[in-house]
């Protein structure tokens, strides 16, 4: 269990969870449980091992509706951070007045009378964001990319990716479950640049007509054979000089290692299979036991000056 | 206002040569004719009269200098990569706020911010003022009341009453601080200090 966090703890999103479950209502634990513990589920969303916080927490971070926040851009591309008393990390809404998970929204009106929405990003419940918050260098999905989104879950974070990527961009979801592939598909419907494909991630070849090249790959399946998982997408559609971001969940592949050990024979893993990971970030104060990889795949060899 | 300037501004590339007595008949009008070519003045678009042929504006024949005028043109945005943010107009409210904002870590003692990237007092170029729209599923403890939304982040600031005592505390010890020495060295204290002072008187 995670000790509940204090007031402040890294200055931006206090409470994610429920408000720290001051009234009792269980810290976001209890529900997100039952996702993941059925051994009948085999997919990569139920395949979870123990639910994430989140669930079914009111309140995204501390920002009150109706208050006043200034919008600025991230240094990543895409990304926006928005400022008030609290800070948070926004994208720039894909559809204009509609929340995907009951999010809160920030609406700006132009100088010129148009209207621009943006939508809170909360780290607690996914993990690129956190990865952003964890200063990654660099997370390659900007707008204009492709992205094959492996373990998509129910498309909390798959539509914030759709916001980054942009009208230009496309992002194919992939999910197992049906049961949360319902509500990636139902995500999809309102959202032009994502592709819902309710197929194993273990064989590509069956949604290989779907998906074309692509210049990203993230990768959230929490399975003990990711990196294999991982390797044999990208050899379907990851574009040589293209990159992967993974996130590895130490329980989920030895659970009597210490966590350190996994990440390191993980990222081992990866460099055998043409993968050349770049950095490694650790998704502490929103995470436990978690790390992000992110590195290319075939990079072209280094011209000697 | 700042809408309204902005309109005051596109189409004064040419002017229509309007008869005098039309001007001179409304002198109420005249004086705001005044005031806007006060503000033409800083446009782009503006020519003076003389620059005018026959009272409309005709683009400059080297490609260098048409250039150059449609460059000025093209709106300030922060570009492709984050949506073609605008560059919003600086009101004196707005640069209030902004300072606020890199100030903020001063307001509440209780509540810790990560170290902005830009230590310097630039503010930023290229931002929007939004307002938090919560869900409807959302519960009190996540929405402002009617009475406590405001207009500006500044307000909101002020109105907040739990913040405002250690404020005022706060202003207090500066001010204290900073006030200049006073007569506290000539006060009598106790029997010493009598003493002392009748030493000095004689």
């Amino acid at each position: 269990m995670r000790p509940p966090r204090g007031r402040g703890g890294g200055g931006g999103f206090r409470g994610g969870r429920g408000d720290g479950g001051g009234r009792g209502r269980g810290g976001g634990r209890g529900g997100g449980g039952g996702r993941g513990g059925g051994s009948a589920m085999r997919g990569r969303g139920g395949g979870r091992g123990g639910g994430r916080g989140g669930g079914r927490g009111r309140g995204g971070g501390g920002m009150k509706g109706g208050s006043k926040v200034v919008v600025e851009p991230h240094r990543h591309e895409g990304v926006f951070i928005a400022k008030g008393k609290e800070d948070a990390l926004v994208t720039k809404n894909l559809v204009a007045g509609e929340a995907v998970y009951n999010e809160k929204r920030i609406s700006v009106q132009n100088e010129d009378g148009t209207k621009v929405e943006y939508r809170i990003w909360n780290p607690f419940r996914s993990k690129l964001a956190a990865a952003v918050l964890g200063g990654v260098d660099n997370i390659w999905i900007k707008p204009g990319a492709r992205v094959l989104y492996l373990g998509a879950a129910s498309g909390t974070t798959v539509s914030h990716v759709s916001d980054i990527v942009g009208p230009n961009g496309v992002v194919y979801a992939v999910e197992f479950s049906h049961r949360s592939g319902r509500d990636l598909v139902n995500m999809a419907k309102k959202r032009t640049n994502v592709i819902p494909i309710i197929e194993d991630a273990r064989h590509p070849a069956k949604y290989r007509m779907l998906v074309g090249m692509v210049d990203v790959i993230f990768s959230d399946v929490a399975q003990p054979d990711q990196a294999r998982i991982l390797a044999l997408n990208a050899s379907y559609f990851l574009k040589a000089g293209g990159h992967f971001v993974i996130s590895i969940k130490a329980n989920c592949i030895d659970s009597t290692v210490p966590a350190e050990a996994v990440f390191q024979s993980e990222v081992k893993k990866l460099q055998q299979e043409q993968f050349k990971p770049f950095e490694q970030v650790t998704l502490e104060p929103f995470e436990r036991d978690h790390a992000c990889v992110v590195g290319g795949y075939r990079m072209p060899k280094k011209q000697k000056a | 206002m700042a809408i309204a300037e902005k309109k005051a501004v596109i189409g004064l590339s040419w002017q229509p040569k309007l008869p005098a007595t039309l001007s001179s008949a409304n002198t109420n009008n005249n004086g705001g004719v005044n005031e806007s070519q006060s503000q033409r003045e800083s446009s782009l678009l503006w020519r003076p009269n003389t620059e005018l042929v026959d009272g409309l504006f005709v683009p400059p024949n080297d490609p260098k200098k048409l250039n150059k005028l449609l460059k000025k043109q093209i709106k300030d945005t922060a570009g492709t990569s984050w949506f073609d943010m605008p560059a919003a107009t600086i009101t004196p409210e707005l640069k209030k706020d902004l300072q606020l904002l890199k100030l903020r870590s001063a307001m509440d003692p209780k509540r810790h911010y990560k170290k902005s990237e830009a230590k310097s007092k630039t503010l930023p170029k290229y931002f929007q003022v939004g307002t938090v729209v919560e869900s409807s599923t959302d519960f009190f403890s996540s929405r402002l009341t009617k009475k406590e939304r405001k207009a500006t982040l500044a307000d909101e600031l002020l109105s907040d009453p739990t913040l405002g005592q250690y404020r005022k505390r706060k202003v207090r010890e500066i001010e204290s601080q900073n006030r200049p020495a006073g007569n506290d060295k000539w006060k009598m204290r106790g029997r010493q200090s009598q003493k002392r002072a009748k030493q000095r008187r004689h």
